[in-house]
C-alpha cells in the first residue's frame, strides 16, 4: 500500500498552504439581502416596565450566504425573525430588504419564506401534494413542479413518503415534509427558526449539511436561528451571537470559537466547556509567568503583550483540547505539598466521560476543576481517584478575560 | 453465576394483526448493576421495548424475566421497575418533598419511613436544601432530578430512562450526565437507558445495544462497539461523524501474493484503493462495504496520494473541522484540525492509513475477519 502515515509531512505542507489562505465568503461585494439596524421591542401592556426583548439589534445578511442567529432560549432570536418577516412591528429601528426599507410592507409583500419548527400539514394531501402546494398555487408548470419536489425531497431524505398521507408518517418525516414545502419556493430570503430541533440527533447532523448544500447550489439566502452552537458553527458562513436582546458578536464560526468577545461567549460556544481559571500575571524574564490552578505556568507571548508588562489579575481560558495528561503523578503531588507546582498542573481524576473515540476527564485540585479532552485510548491506564499531571499545549490559543466584567482582554 | 437482573427472550410486538412489527425478536441479558443503552433512530422499536419491560404494553410473543421470574402478565405497578420519561411529569403545584414522597404515600408507607427515604434520596441528588421549594420554581435539570428522585425513592430494582435528558439545555444536560454517572457508582442500580443520542449512550452505558427496525444489531461493551462495530448500520450510527462506508468490490491485482496475502484492490466508482496486507487469512473476492474512520484520514497534496477529491463542505466544530470530500461518486468525511482546514472547492489528496480500514460483507453487512496489519 502506497498511502501510509509516511505522508504526514506532505500533509502538513498541504495544510500550511491552506492555513494562510482566506476562503472566499459568499455574497462578498453584493449588497446585503437584509440589513437590520437598531431593532428594539418590548412586550407587555406597560411598555415602560416590560423587559426589552430586543435592545438595539443590528446586523446584515449577505446575499447567497447562510447567516445564523445563535443564542440561548429567550435571547430574542424568534422576535428578530418575526420582525424581518413583518409579523411583528419594531418599537424602533429599521429592517431593509435588498436595500429597501421594509416598513409598511405586508408579510406577503416581502418575498420571504419563514420556516418554523412546527408546521402543520394538510392531512388529506400526500407528501408530494403538501410540498408542491405553494407551486401549484403559483400555477407553475407540472413537470417543473415534479422536478423541484423531487430535488427537495431527495435533499431531505423523504422521497419514500411522497405518496403517503401525513398520518402514516413519523414525526420526523412530517417535519421534513413541512420543511420541504417551504424550501420548494425561491423567495429572496429564507428565515428558518430552529428548523431541525425536533429531529433525531443523527438526522439533524445529516440534514444540516444537506440544507447548506441546497442553499449553496441554489445560491439562496438563509437566516437561521438556533440555540445549538454545534449547528451554528457547522452550517453558518457568519454567526450572529445574540444574548438578552443584544448582539454580542458577529463573526465567522471559527473566530467565534477562537476569539470570543467575553467569558459568556467562550462558555456558550464549545463542548466540553472551556476551563476558566482565576489567574495572575507576573511580569519577569522573557514573557513573564502566570499563576493559575495552584501552578506557575510560563506566560504565552500574546498574553504578555496584551497585559503590556504590568502585573494583572485575570481569568485564564483554556479549551479542554488544549490540555494534555502528562505522566500520571504517583501518590501526593509534590507540588501541592510544597505550595506551588511549576509547569504541570496536578490534581485528582474525579470523572471520566467516555464519548467514543474521545473522552472528557475532570481533574480537581484545591484551586481548580479542569476538563480535559483526550483520546479514549489514553484513558485505559487511568483510574478514578488517582493523581494526574496536566500540561497546557497550543498555548497561543489561551484566552484571557477581565475578572470583573468578563470582557476579553485580547480584543483591541 | 448470578441470576441476570433482566432477560428479554425472543421478544416481539406486532400491531394491526401482524402488519406492523415494532419489535422483531429481541434477545438481551442485563446483569445486576449494569447500565445498558438501547440506541437507535426514532421508530426502531426502543421505546416499545421499554414499554413492555415496564408493563405498559404486552408482548405479542417472547418472555421478559426480572430476577429470573417471568413478569409477562404482571401489572405495571407490581414489577418493581421505575420509569422516567423525557417529560418530567412532576407535580408543579407540590413541593420537592411532596413530589419525592408521593410514590410512597400512595403505597401507604409509614410516615417515618417516608421521611427517611425522602431525606436519603434528596441527599443523593444534592437537593437536601431544596426540599421545600415549589416544583414550579425549579429549572429543567432540577425538575429532571426530582423526576428521577421520585422514582428512586420507591427503590426500584431496575430504573428505566426514556430520553431523560432531551428536554434539557446543553449545559444542564452535561451536568445531568455527570450526575447520573455519580448515581450509578453510588447506588449500583441496574439502568436501561433509551436514547437516539449516541453521546448520551456513550457517556453513561457499560454496554450499548444498537437497534434498527425492531431488532438489536449488536449489543456490546461501549468502547468495543465504537472501535469494532459489527454491522454496517452500527458503523453508520456511531461516531461523530460516523465511519465512512463505501460499497464496492474486492479483486486481486494479480501480483503481491508473495508478500503474504496482499495484492488485493478495493474499487468503487471513481475510487480505487490497494488493500494492505492482512494479519489473518485473505478474503475472497466479491462485494464488500469498506469502512474508513473519518479521524484517521489525512490530507496530503494532490498527487501524493492515490485518492484525490474536492472539498464540498467544511463544518467547523471548534477544535477541529469536519470536511466532506467528494471522491468519485462517494462523499468521504474527514476530520482535520481547525488550523489546517482547507477552503470549500479545494482539491485535496487523501492518505488512507491501513489500520483505519475495516470490511463488511456485501451480503450480510456483518464485519469480516479482515484485520489490517500495521506496518513496521
Amino acid at each position: 500500500m502506497t498511502m501510509t502515515a509516511a505522508h504526514m509531512t506532505a500533509a502538513h505542507a498541504a495544510a500550511d498552504a491552506a492555513m494562510g489562505a482566506e476562503c472566499a465568503m459568499p455574497g462578498a461585494g453584493l449588497s446585503p439581502a437584509l440589513t437590520v439596524d437598531g431593532l428594539c421591542k418590548r412586550f407587555g401592556a406597560n411598555a415602560a416596565l416590560a423587559k426589552a426583548a430586543l435592545d438595539g439589534v443590528g446586523f446584515s445578511v449577505p446575499q447567497g450566504a447562510l447567516t445564523v442567529i445563535l443564542g440561548p432560549a429567550g435571547a430574542g432570536k424568534t422576535t428578530t425573525l418575526r420582525m424581518v418577516a413583518g409579523l411583528d412591528t419594531p418599537d424602533a429601528g429599521t429592517v431593509a430588504l435588498a436595500g429597501r426599507d421594509a416598513a409598511g410592507l405586508e408579510p406577503r409583500e416581502r418575498d420571504i419564506a419563514m420556516i418554523f419548527d412546527n408546521l402543520a400539514l394538510y392531512p388529506d394531501k400526500t407528501g408530494f401534494q403538501n410540498i408542491a402546494n405553494p407551486l401549484v398555487i403559483r400555477r407553475m408548470a407540472k413537470d417543473e413542479i415534479e422536478t423541484r419536489v423531487a430535488e427537495v425531497a431527495a435533499t431531505l431524505q423523504i422521497t419514500h413518503v411522497l405518496h403517503r398521507l401525513p398520518k402514516t408518517m413519523s414525526g420526523g418525516e412530517r417535519q421534513r415534509v413541512a420543511l420541504g414545502r417551504a424550501l420548494v419556493r425561491t423567495p429572496a430570503l429564507f428565515l428558518l427558526d430552529e428548523p431541525l430541533s425536533s429531529l433525531d440527533a443523527k438526522l439533524r447532523i445529516e440534514l444540516r449539511a444537506e440544507l447548506k448544500r441546497l442553499q449553496r447550489e441554489r445560491g439562496c439566502t438563509f437566516l437561521m436561528a438556533t440555540p445549538d452552537f454545534n449547528e451554528a458553527m457547522a452550517i453558518g458562513d457568519t454567526v450572529v451571537l445574540l444574548r438578552q436582546g443584544r448582539v454580542v458578536q458577529v463573526d465567522a464560526p471559527q473566530r467565534l470559537y477562537d476569539a470570543p468577545v467575553d467569558r459568556e461567549a467562550a462558555l456558550f460556544v464549545g463542548s466540553p466547556q472551556i476551563n476558566l481559571l482565576e489567574a495572575a500575571y507576573v511580569p519577569g524574564e522573557g514573557d513573564g509567568h502566570m499563576v493559575a490552578a495552584g501552578t506557575r505556568l510560563a506566560a504565552p507571548a500574546h498574553l504578555a503583550k496584551a497585559f503590556g508588562g504590568g502585573a494583572q489579575r485575570f481569568e485564564l481560558g483554556i479549551r479542554p483540547e488544549n490540555l494534555r495528561v502528562t505522566e500520571p503523578a504517583s501518590g501526593l503531588a509534590s507540588g501541592l505539598a510544597s505550595g506551588l507546582a511549576s509547569g504541570s498542573i496536578t490534581g485528582e481524576l474525579t470523572d471520566i466521560e467516555a464519548l467514543g473515540l474521545k473522552s472528557v476527564l475532570t481533574v480537581t485540585n484545591p484551586a481548580a476543576r479542569l476538563r480535559v479532552l483526550v483520546d479514549s485510548a489514553e484513558v485505559r491506564t487511568l483510574r478514578l481517584g488517582q493523581q494526574v499531571g496536566l500540561e497546557a499545549v497550543n498555548t497561543p490559543r489561551m484566552l484571557a478575560f477581565d475578572p470583573d466584567g468578563g470582557r476579553s482582554l485580547l480584543h483591541g | 453465576m448470578t441470576t441476570p437482573k433482566l432477560e428479554l427472550v425472543s421478544l416481539c410486538k406486532e400491531y394491526d394483526g401482524g402488519d406492523v412489527v415494532a419489535v422483531d425478536g429481541i434477545d438481551l441479558t442485563v446483569a445486576p448493576g449494569e447500565t445498558i443503552a438501547l440506541l437507535g433512530p426514532s421508530g426502531c422499536g426502543k421505546s416499545t421495548t421499554l414499554n413492555m419491560i415496564v408493563g405498559l404494553e404486552d408482548p405479542s410473543s417472547g418472555d421478559i424475566r426480572i430476577d429470573g421470574q417471568s413478569v409477562v402478565g404482571v401489572p405495571a405497578g407490581r414489577r418493581n421497575v421505575g420509569l422516567v420519561f423525557q417529560d418530567y411529569a412532576v407535580f408543579t403545584s407540590m413541593t420537592v418533598r411532596g413530589n419525592l414522597a408521593f410514590g410512597l404515600e400512595v403505597r401507604k408507607t409509614p410516615r417515618a419511613a417516608i421521611d427517611r427515604a425522602v431525606a436519603e434520596v434528596a441527599e443523593l441528588l444534592g437537593m437536601s436544601d431544596r426540599l421545600d421549594a415549589r416544583a414550579r420554581d425549579l429549572g429543567g435539570s432540577e425538575l429532571q432530578r426530582v423526576a428521577i428522585g421520585r422514582t428512586l425513592v420507591t427503590r426500584p430494582s431496575i430504573l428505566l430512562l426514556d430520553e431523560p435528558l432531551s428536554n434539557l439545555e446543553t449545559a444542564a444536560r452535561l451536568a445531568m450526565r455527570q450526575e447520573l454517572r455519580r448515581l450509578q457508582h453510588e447506588i449500583g442500580l441496574t439502568i436501561i437507558y433509551v436514547t437516539h443520542d449516541q453521546v448520551e449512550a456513550l457517556s453513561l452505558a457499560d454496554r450499548i445495544a444498537v437497534m434498527h427496525a425492531g431488532r438489536i444489531l449488536q449489543a456490546e461493551r461501549t468502547q468495543v462497539i465504537c472501535e469494532q462495530p459489527g454491522h454496517v448500520l452500527v458503523a453508520g450510527f456511531l461516531g461523530s461523524p460516523p465511519m465512512n462506508l463505501v460499497r464496492g468490490s474486492l479483486r486481486g491485482t494479480g501480483h503481491g501474493e508473495a508478500e503474504g496475502g496482499g495484492g488485493m484492490c478495493f474499487r468503487a466508482p471513481g475510487f480505487v484503493l490497494p488493500m494492505p496486507e492482512t494479519a489473518g487469512q485473505g478474503l475472497p473476492e466479491g462485494t464488500y462495504t469498506l469502512g474508513i474512520r473519518a479521524e484517521t484520514l489525512r490530507l496530503t497534496r494532490v498527487g501524493d496520494a492515490g485518492v484525490t477529491g474536492r472539498v464540498a463542505l467544511v463544518e467547523p466544530r471548534g477544535a477541529d473541522s469536519v470536511l466532506s470530500v467528494v471522491v468519485g461518486s462517494e462523499v468521504l468525511k474527514v476530520v482535520t484540525p481547525a488550523t489546517e482546514a482547507p477552503c470549500e472547492g479545494q482539491e485535496v489528496g487523501l492518505c488512507v492509513p491501513a489500520e483505519a480500514l475495516c470490511l463488511f460483507d456485501g451480503d450480510t453487512n456483518r464485519r469480516t475477519a479482515f484485520c489490517p496489519r500495521e506496518r513496521a
